[in-house]
């Protein structure tokens, strides 16, 4: 027995309030006076007794309406115990055991296998139980089975992994072993140290129906030890024609009490070459920043590592210092062009920092094939390209990489080949009345969502005195087999930006020119962004991250097996992982540390992967388990310890807490019982 | 003993309420209105007193004052005759007045020291007109006021029973006692209390009185609520003198205190009647003339019996 709101129970002490009464206070009654209580003192009157109780009924009638309404109020309900409320019946009991990371906190996971083991222990001969292993994700590790000593065996053999703590999967996971089971009575027993950073996304998770959720908490001392990085930033900068990343690490105290000195160490490649020192407060956060680091050619490995502690995962920060990745632009002119010419499209480009871009110049007759293999754009400015040209541009684009046509008068396409996606007409001379200006663009298009919100750019205070009409090309977008978007069309609706994909690469047709010829958009602020923009997105460029977080995937296609090796990935842990050729499948990263992914090209040392554990997860701040159970069976009744399994059916629960109405109907009774006692009572007295 | 109605006992009396009564401040306009009344209503009663009223001739005996001697019958008979008056006039009268805290009782109107003031005031005009010298005592457990007899104390003895007032609490032995060494000369005592004590020390009070031979009659005043104790709430009734307090449920007790009262009454009757001492009981709601006519009859007893 139980009760909802206990606190009510405190107006019980109200019953010593009528005795007290009694015992203390004066009869208040009318006061007559009388000339002389000779005769009335000697009249037999039990007045020597009037302190004491004469109507014992009347008084334990109103004793107990009073604790009755008291006890009804404080909402006492019957708890259901595994053998004695609860409906009869074996159980299907699913073991959810916490492992993320933070359950390796000091003693929890000892203490998280000993709740998992007493769940077990308490199995009935006609029991069957689940162990399911989550963190990130959920693993079940035993399927109902009536096994206890291989449950015991898997919960011994469980361990704590590197990922974060998230209900959601789990109690999918367990509410789907109790959906299938034919047994009548079905619990959930919860074993986690209930981080609230766990909570994203259980709102929506259910139990079926009937179905009992037990939360055991595990905790450690709250005042251990506990720093972690929980993030770092990278600055580059250039020096001396190298360059150089500073690294920042974010270090946050979990513990209740201050560290006075925390060293935290950088390692390049396994060997520590900085350390820096830092004070904490309690709960409180700071940042190490270390001496720029040199990047050489080839992805570094570098390590920010904390003093070991209570939670030993989060004390390790890793990261990929990758060497500038160029993107390689090739400028096609046209023969005998003026230097000029691609003066404001070379060096438009060449300032890009993000990505940076390196810009070769080539002429038709003087473009080879390692410029092709090297160059991720091919810019053919107002150039004519010649029936040899275009099948290698064509298998260039189709092979992933990016052609940009800009169409000034002196550019062709042999309609043979269909690539572009539309033919380049007839220039359309607009140098007299008013210029041509753009007019409808595509702000969804990557080229241009940089210039979408308000004053962002102003593409229409471009003038175009001329440009080249666009004619739909008889069978080249069919055969094709890609639509292409018009991107932006001038004032007079004729189409001024043409995207198509094509292969794994992408073409842009610019129906004018990129220099002064035809308009003034190089002189336009404008004209850097969306050069950029343009080539950024023609070589589908994608910085990569300096680090993942455990549980996220990464699509290992990106290494291109060009040496014909098998592909694999090691883990931290020295397991290799093979991946599959066809480029369907991921690699999940399930270890913190760093990833080699092997089969480049053996000049190239294997593309690296660094891994850290979620932050979120080092934060142990812990919610209310009852509020997860509630949220889960949709009601408020389950709570308790480990073994104490709560009856949480809708039925059940009120049943069992019915019975303050009773109480309140038979306190009432009551008080109609004590009105004729009272009744009763004044007549007689 | 419940009063009787007063309407039968004196045909034509001229009945004032007691509590009409106290509402009037001049004692003396109250005395006479009420003694004038009830005297004019009496129709030549045979028990109107003569203070000056010829009884009988005597011979005339050595030691005899010549001056009684009856000359206008020596005249017609030769002998002498000595003249003797019917009433020996100038007989001292002294009410006794409880003025003690119970006495300031009263459930309807008059309380019952307004009663016994009235009463007093009544009582000693009556007797004044008799050229009867009348005094007053008021005592609760001590003499509070003391009126020696004179014919000439009339207004004295007025004015002092308007200015008593009922403060402390009384006894009867005491005073009583004190009281009988002072009345030297036999007289009439009219003692008018409540008598809330036992009957026994009320007779052992009483008894000195009537020592010197004195004629004393006892005016028992109680209140209408004291003999029938109409009360219906349970309440604390309170001792007006002790302040005592006791909690009393009336329907259960009034039985028992009514034979009670009733027992006391009797007994009060039956030992007046030994120690021959004049005993009334008077309910305070009730007329006076009753009173006035209880205490003629026993005047005229007295001086029969003389």
């Amino acid at each position: 027995m139980s009760f909802l709101a206990p606190l009510f129970l405190v107006a019980l002490a109200g019953l010593a309030v009528p005795v007290v009464i009694h015992l203390i206070q004066r009869e208040r009654r009318q006061v007559v006076v009388f000339p002389s209580l000779m005769f009335v003192r000697r009249v037999p009157y039990q007045s020597v007794q009037r302190r004491r109780i004469r109507h014992w009924a009347l008084l334990l009638a109103r004793l107990g309406v009073l604790a009755l309404i008291v006890v009804a109020f404080a909402r006492p309900f019957v708890r259901g115990g595994s053998s004695a409320a609860g409906p009869a019946g074996a159980r299907e009991v699913v073991i959810l055991l916490d492992q993320s990371y933070s359950m390796a906190f000091g003693d929890c996971w000892a203490r998280a296998q000993a709740a998992a083991r007493d769940a077990i222990d308490a199995l009935g001969p006609a029991d069957r139980g689940s162990l399911v292993l989550f963190a990130e994700r959920a693993a079940v590790s035993l399927r109902s089975t009536s096994d206890r000593d291989r449950l015991r065996a898997a919960v011994a053999a469980a361990a704590p992994a590197a990922g974060a703590t998230r209900f959601s999967p789990a109690l999918q996971v367990a509410g789907s072993i109790l959906a299938d089971s034919p047994l009548p009575r079905r619990e959930v027993v919860l074993v986690s140290d209930f981080q609230r950073s766990g909570w994203r996304g259980a709102g929506t998770a259910r139990l079926p129906a009937g179905a009992a959720l037990t939360p055991v908490l595990v905790s450690s001392d709250p005042n251990a030890r506990n720093a972690a990085i929980v993030a770092a930033s990278l600055a580059r900068s250039t020096f001396a024609g190298q360059e150089r990343i500073t690294i920042t690490a974010g270090v946050v105290n979990r513990s209740a009490r201050a560290l006075a000195e925390v060293a935290a160490t950088l390692e390049i490649d396994g060997r520590a070459v900085q350390t820096a020192r830092i004070a904490l407060d309690a709960g409180g956060s700071g940042s190490v920043a270390f001496d720029p680091v040199t990047v050489g050619r080839q992805p570094m490995r570098a390590t920010v590592r904390l003093p070991a502690d209570a939670l030993e995962p989060d004390n390790a920060f890793h990261l990929v210092l990758r060497p500038p990745a160029p993107v390689e632009a090739v400028v096609l002119e046209r023969e005998g062009a003026p230097e000029t010419s691609s003066l404001y499209l070379v060096r438009a480009l060449s300032i890009s920092d993000d990505p940076r871009i390196d810009v070769t110049r080539r002429t038709g007759g003087t473009l080879s094939d390692e410029d092709l293999r090297r160059a991720s754009v091919v810019i053919v400015n107002d150039a004519p390209v010649s029936a040899g040209l275009a099948p290698r541009l064509r298998r260039f684009v189709e092979s992933g990489g990016g052609l940009f046509m800009v169409l000034g008068p002196r550019a062709s396409w042999p309609p043979e080949q269909p690539l572009l996606p539309f033919a380049p007409g007839p220039p359309v001379d607009r140098s007299r009345g008013d210029a041509a200006r753009l007019g409808a663009i595509e702000y969804g298009h990557p080229v241009f969502e940089l210039f979408r919100a308000p004053r962002s750019g102003d593409f229409s205070a471009a003038r175009f005195f001329g440009y080249r009409g666009l004619s739909t090309p008889a069978a080249a977008p069919a055969a094709a087999g890609t639509a292409s978007d018009v991107l932006a069309r001038f004032d007079s609706g004729a189409p001024a930006l043409v995207a198509r994909a094509a292969g794994r690469g992408r073409v842009l047709m610019w129906a004018s020119t990129l220099d002064l010829t035809w308009s003034d958009l190089p002189l336009k602020p404008i004209f850097l962004p969306f050069l950029h923009r343009a080539v950024r997105y023609l070589s589908a460029y994608v910085t990569p991250p300096p680090w993942s977080t455990v549980g996220q995937v990464v699509d290992p296609s990106r290494v291109r097996a060009e040496s014909g090796e098998p592909r694999l990935a090691v883990t931290p842990s020295g397991r290799s992982v093979p991946l599959d050729d066809e480029g369907s499948d991921v690699l999940e990263l399930e270890e913190p540390g760093f990833y080699e992914i092997r089969g480049q090209p053996t000049d190239q040392r294997p593309d690296v992967v660094a891994v850290n554990v979620d932050a979120r997860e080092s934060d142990l701040t812990a919610m209310d388990g009852r509020e997860l159970a509630a949220s889960a069976t949709g009601s408020a009744g389950a709570s308790g310890s480990a073994g104490a399994v709560a009856d949480v059916t809708p039925d059940a629960q009120e049943r069992a807490q019915r019975t303050w109405w009773y109480l309140l109907w038979a306190g009432l009774a009551l008080l109609g019982v004590e009105s004729m006692l009272a009744a009763r009572a004044s007549r007689t007295t | 003993m419940a009063t009787s109605s007063p309407s039968t006992a004196v045909p034509g009396a001229r009945f004032v309420d007691p509590a009409v009564l106290a509402r009037i401040g001049n004692l003396e306009l109250v005395a006479r209105t009420v003694v004038d009344g009830f005297i004019n209503g009496l129709h030549r009663a045979p028990y109107f007193g003569a203070s000056v009223d010829f009884a009988e001739h005597r011979g005339y005996v050595a030691g005899d004052d010549i001056r009684r001697v009856d000359w206008r019958l020596y005249a017609r008979t030769d002998r002498y005759y000595v003249k003797e008056y019917e009433a020996d006039s100038n007989a001292n009268f002294t009410v006794l007045l409880d003025v003690s805290k119970s006495m300031d009782y009263g459930s309807g109107g008059a309380t019952k020291l307004e009663y016994g003031r009235i009463l007093a005031a009544c009582l000693t005009y009556l007797v004044h007109r008799q050229r009867d010298r009348v005094g007053l005592v008021a005592f609760d457990r001590d003499i509070v006021e003391h009126v020696p007899p004179s014919a000439r104390h009339m207004e004295v003895v007025l004015h002092v029973l308007d200015r008593v007032r009922a403060e402390r609490p009384g006894a009867l032995r005491a005073p009583l006692h004190k009281l009988a060494e002072h009345f030297g000369r036999r007289g009439v005592l009219v003692l008018i209390s409540d008598l809330y004590d036992e009957p026994d020390n009320v007779l052992e009070a009483l008894a000195p009185l009537r020592f010197r031979g004195n004629d004393l009659i006892v005016f028992h005043l109680l209140d209408r609520a004291e003999l029938e104790f109409g009360f219906t709430d349970a309440s604390s009734f309170e001792d007006v003198e002790s302040g005592e307090q006791l909690p009393v449920v009336p329907d259960t007790l009034r039985e028992q205190y009514v034979s009670l009262v009733r027992a006391h009454i009797d007994a009060l009757t039956r030992r007046c009647a030994e120690a021959r001492v004049d005993y009334a009981l008077l309910d305070t709601s009730a007329p006076l003339d009753h009173a006035l006519f209880k205490y003629l009859t026993t005047r005229d007893r007295l001086m029969r019996v003389r």
